[in-house]
């Protein structure tokens, strides 16, 4: 579609690339916590945990400061990942610390090993990394996913913390802010207690880090000129106070870095190929499209029938019925047809598989659980939006029947 | 996809093992592999000729917006992308569009539904299966590559297999040329279409599972591999405590009236004239939805209707054609909407038009009535009885049964009627309101099987003894009754309501509605009314 622009493709490429990888991110963004560090050094047993809502990039930091320190100390240190996810059963989780182990020091791992096989032989194995003054880092993702269940595994692996021969380092990473209260007493007791808050970053911080994400590299293969040029463009759209606006609603809604990340991804989209500069406009209609009221785009769906449908339960609603079902729903339907004789009057099944598409969409439900011994008129069901998204559903509706508005309203 | 056209080059194993050592016709070898296809990357990509933009837009009309989003989004060749949801009702296109689009790209996907993978297990085995370019078939037994059932198993394999899958694009993109070719690949990255997400909410692990299937991308943290959610529900129906990994979200609206337009009018033989006919029916029947697939089944009869009067079906219509036409279809519409959803079987389309000849000369009868004879579905006369009798049971209460179904006589018409007061006005309403929210009652086997014996013993009365011969082999026909009562459960007529407190025995339900009953007794000319218990 018209001419290709190969610089301007291979510019969306790389930061397409950029955004997706959040270590790039980190990098120019990271605080490293220097307790990691010591616990290596010093040799010493240390747990930690760092917290903070999801997506503001607590395992992209640790990435990091693990790739430094295999840097640094390539052979001191063996790091075993697990995942709440994935590994939250205990049987499952020693199996995978065996696994990584045996992998880590080119060991013949047996899949038939049992859980108490497993577990002696991960005790073993700190006994020995700690003799040889080798350090395990284990990583646990989603910390709280481990504290559910009888915490075998977090007890076991603090616990073998505690004796001196062994070096080890446990990191937990979570969203929840009160991981730590899940924690039995007798595993708290052996935690350390420290937590890392992850902050949303300032909006200096955040300025930077745009201003970072989004240049182009000069000395790259990229054409010197087009790259400049870019980079001037951006800058100038940085600059601007409309810009300054944008970034700060999508803050107000959602202060991760991940959540701006989606929101670069969106623009460099609609970045125009052509050209091959990325405009104001980009950025606002990125910003369109990710706020979206499902609900509301959900009515703007619906059909006239299912809207009458909806006026009538909320109607019920608004009379204090307690509960009503689809007989009653049919039964408010004829008394609104009679008395203000509407031209959308229609036989029973018809409403009633209206009835079901609604039930589809997820504006309405069942309000009893169990209920395959009713057939469908006569289980009792309730809303799932509220009036006032009804109401501004219907006002956005093009050629809504005025009197579902008039309904409505009183 | 390529996958059928390789299914029916394999030849069945029905052979016995002494005739299949004839190395001339095309007799499978036992102890060999199946050497008459070799799976290779090609599988991975849609298998037809690919198609171009302008093709894929003009497939589609409508949908210029959404194929253009998702085109940006996927983006140019290798270039990674975030997870994408797209979400939209039901029969808008997500996932025609989303393997056309991969079509018109060729780049290689792995496509598996939520509906037909409907346990963890299926699911991953079904994407193991497809990277490692496993074929089930006889010769390993119809099982899948690996056995896998938990995610953390599903972790390890996957990687392995992608990495295989990604060695083996990087070596293809190396030696390709730039000409379209049927079963070309390109590029490196690989993508994963989960279709009918929203069929996993309801599985049993689904809590650990979502937050496992949104996060795929997090855990394996491989760029080259893109995953795409199709749902058709919204994302806000997607709860969790801790929240998921925020995917890119794309949102299919529904046809409006014009793109409705558009799509009817593809390949049609007479433009003008369905153009005319679009005239006179969109509008109405788009107020009560707004479906391509539900409107279709309903314009496609009607569109035949619209034709009767014309003699050739290639004639273009001018203004009092149109107006004639209109006037012949004008008394079809109304009771076409009330009959929107119902799509009529063959043989039902033959006497709809005997109906036809019938009524126009007789005096008129709305459409409704006309169907009064035919129920729609064939069932002996012992299960119609059975019908009726629970239909009653259900209705009617218990204490009722002695006085209404006492042979000697009809006790209802003597009742006095005395003049209404309005409190029992009110408790008449309540009573009716609390029909309408309870539903039919529950009634127990035994009074079922004795409502049924006055019944049946009634009909052979009115009839003569052309009826249902009760005394003669009556156990031979109560099992058979018995048998009945199965086969209504299991087509829903009847169900299972829970058991009563005090006996511990199943009650039944009826889930007849009145219309129907009334069609029923009156096919086998039994007084429904007669038996009813007006409140």
């Amino acid at each position: 579609m018209g001419k290709e622009n190969p610089a301007a493709e291979k510019a969306s490429n790389l930061l397409r690339s950029r955004l997706c990888d959040p270590n790039f991110v980190v990098k120019h963004l990271s605080d490293s916590p220097d307790s990691n560090y010591s616990s290596v050094t010093e040799a010493c047993n240390n747990s930690i945990l760092l917290l903070g809502p999801r997506g503001s990039g607590k395992i992209a930091v640790l990435e990091l400061i693990l790739t430094d320190l295999l840097l640094e100390y390539p052979d001191t240190i063996s790091v075993i990942k697990l995942n709440g996810l994935l590994h939250s059963d205990d049987c499952c989780a020693f199996k995978e610390i065996a696994r990584q182990l045996c992998m880590e020091h080119q060991l013949l791992f047996s899949k038939m090993a049992s859980f108490d096989d497993n577990s002696q032989f991960m005790i073993e194995m700190l006994r020995e990394c700690g003799l040889a003054h080798k350090t395990i880092i284990f990583v646990l993702d989603e910390f709280d996913l481990f504290a559910q269940g009888k915490q075998r595994l977090l007890y076991s692996l603090l616990d073998a913390m505690q004796s001196v021969t062994s070096q080890a380092v446990v990191i937990g990473v979570s969203c929840r802010l009160d991981a730590d209260q899940l924690l039995e007493k007798r595993v708290r007791s052996r935690f350390s207690h420290r937590k890392l808050l992850f902050l949303p970053p300032s909006k200096e911080d955040m300025q930077r880090l745009l201003e970072h994400i989004l240049s182009l590299p000069v000395d790259s293969s990229l054409p010197h000129a087009y790259a400049v040029e870019f980079n001037k463009k951006i800058k100038n759209i940085l600059a601007d106070g409309r810009f300054k606006e944008i970034v700060n609603t999508l803050v107000n809604l959602d202060s991760t870095v991940n959540h701006l990340l989606r929101f670069l991804f969106l623009a460099v989209s609609y970045m125009d190929l052509e050209s091959g500069f990325l405009s104001f406009e980009n950025f606002k209609t990125a910003l369109s499209n990710s706020h979206r009221q499902p609900k509301l785009e959900c009515i703007k769906d619906c059909s006239i029938l299912e809207l009458y449908i909806l006026v009538c339960m909320k109607r019920l609603e608004v009379k204090e019925q307690n509960s009503y079902n689809f007989n009653s729903v049919m039964k408010e339907y004829k008394s609104i047809h009679d008395s203000f004789q509407t031209s959308d009057y229609y036989s029973r099944n018809v409403c009633l598989r209206a009835f079901e598409h609604l039930l589809q969409r997820e504006l309405i439900c069942f309000t009893d659980n169990r209920g395959y011994s009713q057939s469908v008129e006569f289980r009792p069901v309730k809303l799932l939006i509220s009036s006032i998204e009804l109401h501004q559903g219907l006002k956005s509706y093009c050629s809504c029947p005025v009197i579902l508005l008039k309904l409505v309203e009183r | 996809m390529a996958r059928e056209k390789e299914e029916s080059m394999q030849v069945s194993r029905r052979a016995t093992r002494s005739s299949t050592f004839s190395a001339n016709n095309n007799g499978i070898e036992l102890g060999k592999p199946n050497d008459s296809y070799i799976p290779t990357l090609g599988d991975l990509v849609f298998g037809q000729e690919p198609i171009s933009l302008d093709d894929l837009l003009s497939r589609f009309p409508g949908r210029r917006v959404q194929i253009l989003e998702l085109l940006r989004l996927l983006g140019t060749l290798n270039s990674s992308m975030p997870p994408l949801f797209v979400y939209g009702s039901a029969s808008t296109g997500k996932t025609s569009i989303i393997i056309q689009v991969f079509r018109h790209l060729s780049r290689p996907f792995v496509y598996t539904s939520c509906l037909s993978c409907y346990s963890p297990r299926i699911l991953f085995e079904s994407i193991l299966n497809q990277l490692l370019l496993h074929k089930k078939n006889a010769f390993n037994g119809y099982s899948s590559a690996k056995r896998c059932e938990k995610p953390s198993d599903f972790v390890i394999f996957v990687r392995e297999a992608l990495i295989n899958v990604i060695d083996s694009l990087k070596e293809n993109a190396e030696k390709t040329s730039t000409s379209k070719l049927k079963g070309q690949v390109n590029g490196k990255m690989i993508y994963l279409i989960f279709d009918n997400f929203e069929l996993v909410r309801e599985w049993d692990k689904s809590s650990s599972i979502l937050p496992f299937l949104f996060g795929l991308s997090d855990i394996l943290k491989m760029p080259e591999v893109g995953m795409i959610f199709i749902s058709s529900t919204s994302p806000d129906t997607y709860h969790s405590n801790t929240g998921y990994v925020a995917p890119i979200h794309v949102y299919f609206p529904e046809c409006t009236e014009d793109d409705l337009r558009q799509i009817f009018m593809r390949n049609q033989a007479n433009q003008k004239l369905y153009s005319s006919f679009l005239d006179i029916v969109l509008r109405p029947f788009c107020r009560i939805t707004k479906r391509v697939d539900e409107l279709s089944t309903a314009f496609s009869l009607l569109f035949k209707r619209y034709c009767e009067p014309l003699s050739d079906l290639g004639v273009l219509p001018n203004g009092e054609m149109k107006r004639r036409l209109f006037s012949h279809l004008q008394p079809h519409i109304a009771p076409s909407l009330n009959e929107i959803f119902r799509v009529a079987s063959q043989p039902c389309l033959e006497c709809g038009v005997n109906q036809e000849t019938r009524r126009k000369g007789g005096a008129r009868k709305s459409v409704g009535s006309g169907d009064l004879d035919d129920i729609g579905f064939h069932m002996s006369t012992s299960a119609k009885y059975l019908l009726v009798s629970a239909f009653l049971a259900s209705r009617n209460p218990a204490t009722l049964d002695a006085s209404l179904f006492d042979t000697t006589g009809v006790s209802d018409s003597r009742k006095r009627k005395r003049k209404a007061s309005e409190k029992s006005l009110e408790q008449k309403e309540a009573a009716e309101q609390e029909l309408l929210m309870k539903g039919p009652g529950t009634f127990s086997l035994e009074r079922l099987l004795a409502i049924f014996q006055c019944i049946t013993s009634v009909g052979e009365e009115e009839e003569g003894n052309d009826g249902l011969r009760v005394d003669e082999g009556s156990n031979a026909l109560m099992s058979d009754i018995l048998l009945q009562l199965t086969s209504l459960c299991n087509s829903n007529f009847i169900v299972k309501g829970g058991s009563c407190p005090l006996e511990g025995s199943t009650r039944y339900r009826s889930t007849l509605s009145e219309d129907l009953a009334i069609k029923v007794a009156r096919s086998i000319k039994f007084p429904l009314s007669k038996y009813l218990y007006r409140r």
